[in-house]
């Protein structure tokens, strides 16, 4: 579902990632996690062609992100750790104007069944600023779930929301993955990736350091063996002592 | 892709003027919304005499050479000085939604671009009313349409100058070697102007003695002539359609007008090869600011990438007075956050305009102009300084609940807010005063003996940091007393009512210096009485009138730092700037 083959990007002589290849097959969860600088963000932001990638190319689907990029972005959703919003757009507003952008036919039968199945259904008149900090992300969810889209991109999807919100935003995410999409979820926070994540890819100074299953990262350095993921992910980055 | 753009901008304008409307039932507001309402009145509807003002009663060819001229200067400055910024900034929202979505980047782009142009449509018809004298005759809509295809041709001149910044910047082109190319280019053109003018002078230098008329006439006549009519068409016809005075004028130079708005369309696709990346980064400048604003930190400057910090002017010692800690922070807020842009512009200002002063027949006149705009910008930055330079309270009470908690009392804490400001503008007087000053050692001024000249330059120097104090006291308070009028940090809030907030507090500022004034002035003429009365005589009776006004006025700002610390002691940061719980 998504194929990466070399991506490279550079901003000037800064190489933020290099020569990154993996896949993610239908069904997936792949944990991206990294320290600080990584090259997470750059990698997530290439595969939802917000930036170009200086090489490589990108697959999403059967389209290439470079030739067909509205044939891939029709595919996938990206939701970033802050929710990102139109100050004066209502949260009906936003789902009618994504249903637009993304070419939604029965927007009108979609739109109330994802209101009603995150809890928004009374707030369909509100503007953001009329929100709390867990409704936005419902709101930046359900807009990134009605197209229905074969492949998801998470970018610290925890970040503010309290236990009830995360309970749900996990559920989220291993159901639409159960539902058959290909699923990439990027966060520093290991136990989420250890919980939801099927794979894990782990990345410093913008190259890949290991991927697989834990299991398969372990067999890999037998020096890792009977180590928590804390320590494996220190041990890989360079970052324990 | 046009009624995605068209329905955003659409709601987007009815819930913002509904979420306004329903403000206006807070009285702050609606006093604000009424007082602004009487502003725009005033300026923009209000009939006046003549029936239009003098800018757009100018004849044909003098409006058309002047909008040019604008028009030129503005577009080589941007090549010039101008930064990678487009534009054409990406919101957050913006970014995310439309980025990700299955557009192709040129409906990216017309998508902003369409979005803009109603801002644009609003800011030509503001403008056309400014001039309009009150009365608005049909055929101002063509000038309001004729702007619009400026502004709109403007900004996409200017989104290209920042994409091709931006390349350079990517291709490790430095800015010096940056700015270096545009001069040249710059240069080259100006300097071809310049000859074909220079040829020309005489007859026009003729027609201006003969008459204004004539003389704009035989101006845009030369400038349509030879490779000077080369350089100026693009400019000729993009004004061409802004200063037509009918419809048949108008329609037959649409043509070229629309030919150079379209030619900036083709070359901003064309240059958009950046683009992402510039878009992005701005927006998460953008997002990284809103994001500060509202968790109460400084948020980063807007311009560039991450700077180099600069140096602490002055190291601050670990002990010692609270109160001095607090104005040295702000002391190194304001000079960290300023740029060098504007101070190198001022001087290669300045050098021009003495060095063009130098070529008249008087000796030391370009010397004497200089010492002028010494003064000029010293009285500058004691009368508008306390109104630009705001990290003091107006900046620090975003961050009202930390304050509190400082074992501080309330008047050590106001104190060393307000001295921050008024130590860096008075530095900046002095030095203008010290300019002038020395400059005037250097020429001839024969009815301003240099004694004299002494005497008003201790004067003045000795009365200014007191009187900044007391404006910038007046505008610390007002903060503290009015906190919800009063646009905390550097977001500027926009609306009607805000514009009526700002004028209500303006004049209320301005009632409470001139009160603040007045026991300083009669205190100050005392002096002098009595300093006439010993014997000092002329301008060195200023002197000891400055230090009685000086001494006045630090005695009252000592007692509103007072009594201001009490009210911020009182205050309650909760109900003043609202919870964050």
């Amino acid at each position: 579902m998504i194929e990466v083959r070399g991506l490279t990007k550079l901003y000037g002589s800064l190489v933020a990632v290099e020569d990154l290849s993996f896949a993610v097959a239908p069904g997936e969860v792949l944990g991206l996690v990294g320290p600080n600088g990584a090259g997470k963000t750059t990698t997530l932001r290439s595969l939802v062609g917000i930036i170009r990638p200086t090489r490589g190319t990108i697959r999403i689907g059967a389209s290439d992100m470079e030739r067909d990029a509205v044939g891939a972005k029709r595919q996938l959703a990206f939701m970033p750790d802050e929710p990102r919003l139109f100050d004066y757009l209502t949260v009906e507003e936003h789902l009618r104007f994504t249903a637009r952008l993304y070419g939604v036919r029965d927007a009108e039968v979609r739109i109330p069944a994802l209101l009603r199945e995150l809890e928004l259904g009374e707030k369909t008149g509100a503007l953001p600023e009329e929100l709390s900090r867990g409704m936005k992300q419902k709101l930046a969810i359900a807009c990134g779930l009605l197209h229905e889209p074969a492949v998801l991109l998470f970018d610290e999807p925890l970040t503010g929301l309290d236990p009830a919100g995360m309970r749900r935003m996990k559920q989220t995410i291993v159901e639409r993955a159960r539902q058959g999409a290909a699923v990439i979820l990027s966060s520093h926070l290991l136990h989420l990736v250890e919980e939801v994540c099927t794979r894990v890819l782990v990345i410093n100074r913008g190259r890949l350091v290991a991927i697989g299953t834990i299991a398969e990262i372990v067999a890999s350095r037998p020096d890792l063996q009977g180590r928590g993921l804390e320590e494996i992910f220190l041990a890989l980055t360079g970052g324990g002592t | 892709m046009i009624d995605a753009a068209l329905y955003l901008a659409g709601r987007s304008l009815v819930n913002g003027l509904r979420r306004r409307l329903r403000r206006l039932r807070q009285p702050k507001y609606m006093i604000g919304f009424a007082v602004g309402l009487l502003y725009y009145y005033a300026f923009f509807l209000r009939p006046r005499g003549g029936g239009q003002s003098s800018a757009a009663s100018l004849p044909g060819a003098a409006a058309e050479v002047v909008a040019m001229l604008g028009l030129a200067v503005l577009i080589l400055t941007g090549w010039l000085f101008g930064s990678s910024r487009s534009p054409l900034v990406y919101t957050p929202a913006e970014t995310h939604f439309l980025f990700t979505a299955p557009l192709t980047r040129r409906q990216v782009l017309d998508f902003k671009l369409l979005r803009s142009q109603l801002a644009l449509g609003l800011s030509s018809l503001l403008s056309v009313l400014l001039f309009s004298g009150g009365h608005f005759p049909a055929t101002r809509i063509l000038r309001v349409l004729g702007l619009w295809l400026v502004f709109a041709s403007l900004q996409m001149h200017s989104a290209v100058t920042a994409l091709v910044r931006q390349s350079l910047e990517e291709h490790g082109v430095t800015a010096v070697r940056r700015r270096l190319g545009a001069f040249v280019i710059v240069a080259a053109i100006v300097g071809a102007a310049a000859l074909t003018l220079r040829a020309q002078f005489g007859i026009v230098q003729d027609a201006f003695v003969e008459g204004p008329v004539a003389g704009f006439d035989t101006l845009a006549a030369v400038l349509h002539r030879g490779l000077l009519g080369v350089v100026t068409w693009p400019l000729a016809a993009l004004v061409g359609p802004a200063v037509s005075r009918d419809l048949a004028t108008f329609a037959a130079r649409l043509p070229a007008a629309l030919l150079v708005l379209g030619v900036h369309y083709v070359w901003l696709i064309r240059s958009s090869i950046a683009f992402e990346e510039v878009a992005v980064e701005s927006a998460e400048r953008m997002a990284t600011r809103i994001a500060a604003w509202r968790s109460g930190r400084r948020p980063p400057p807007i311009a560039g990438p991450a700077k180099p910090t600069r140096r602490a002017l002055t190291r601050l010692r670990e002990t010692g007075s609270p109160a001095r800690a607090i104005a040295w922070k702000n002391i190194q807020a304001e000079w960290r956050g300023s740029g060098v842009r504007l101070p190198v512009i001022i001087v290669i200002g300045l050098i021009v305009v003495a060095w063009v002063a130098s070529m008249g027949e008087e000796a030391g006149s370009g010397l004497f102009v200089l010492a002028v705009l010494f003064l000029v910008f010293g009285g500058l930055a004691i009368v508008f300084g306390p109104y630009g330079l705001r990290n003091d309270l107006r900046s620090d009470l975003q961050l009202w609940d930390l304050l509190k908690t400082y074992p501080l009392r309330g008047a050590d804490l106001v104190a060393g807010e307000v001295l921050g400001p008024v130590t860096v503008l008075t530095a900046i007087a002095w030095g203008c005063l010290l300019g002038a000053f020395t400059l005037s050692l250097m020429i001839d001024v024969n009815d301003f003996p240099v004694a004299d000249r002494v005497a008003a330059l201790l004067a003045v120097a000795i009365a200014t940091p007191a009187a900044l104090a007391v404006t910038t006291t007046i505008q610390n308070a007002a903060v503290l007393f009015f906190p919800a009028w009063i646009t905390l940090g550097p977001a500027r809030a926009t609306g009607i009512e805000m514009i009526g907030q700002r004028l209500v507090t303006m004049v209320g500022s301005a009632v409470v210096l001139v009160v603040a004034l007045i026991p300083a002035a009669v205190v100050g003429a005392v002096a002098v009485a009595i300093a006439g009365v010993t014997g000092i005589t002329g301008v060195w009776l200023a002197v000891p009138g400055a230090i009685a006004v000086a001494v006045t006025l630090v005695f009252e700002v000592i007692m509103a730092f007072a009594w201001l610390g009490r009210v911020f002691e009182r205050s309650d940061p909760a109900t003043e700037i609202g919870g964050t719980g």
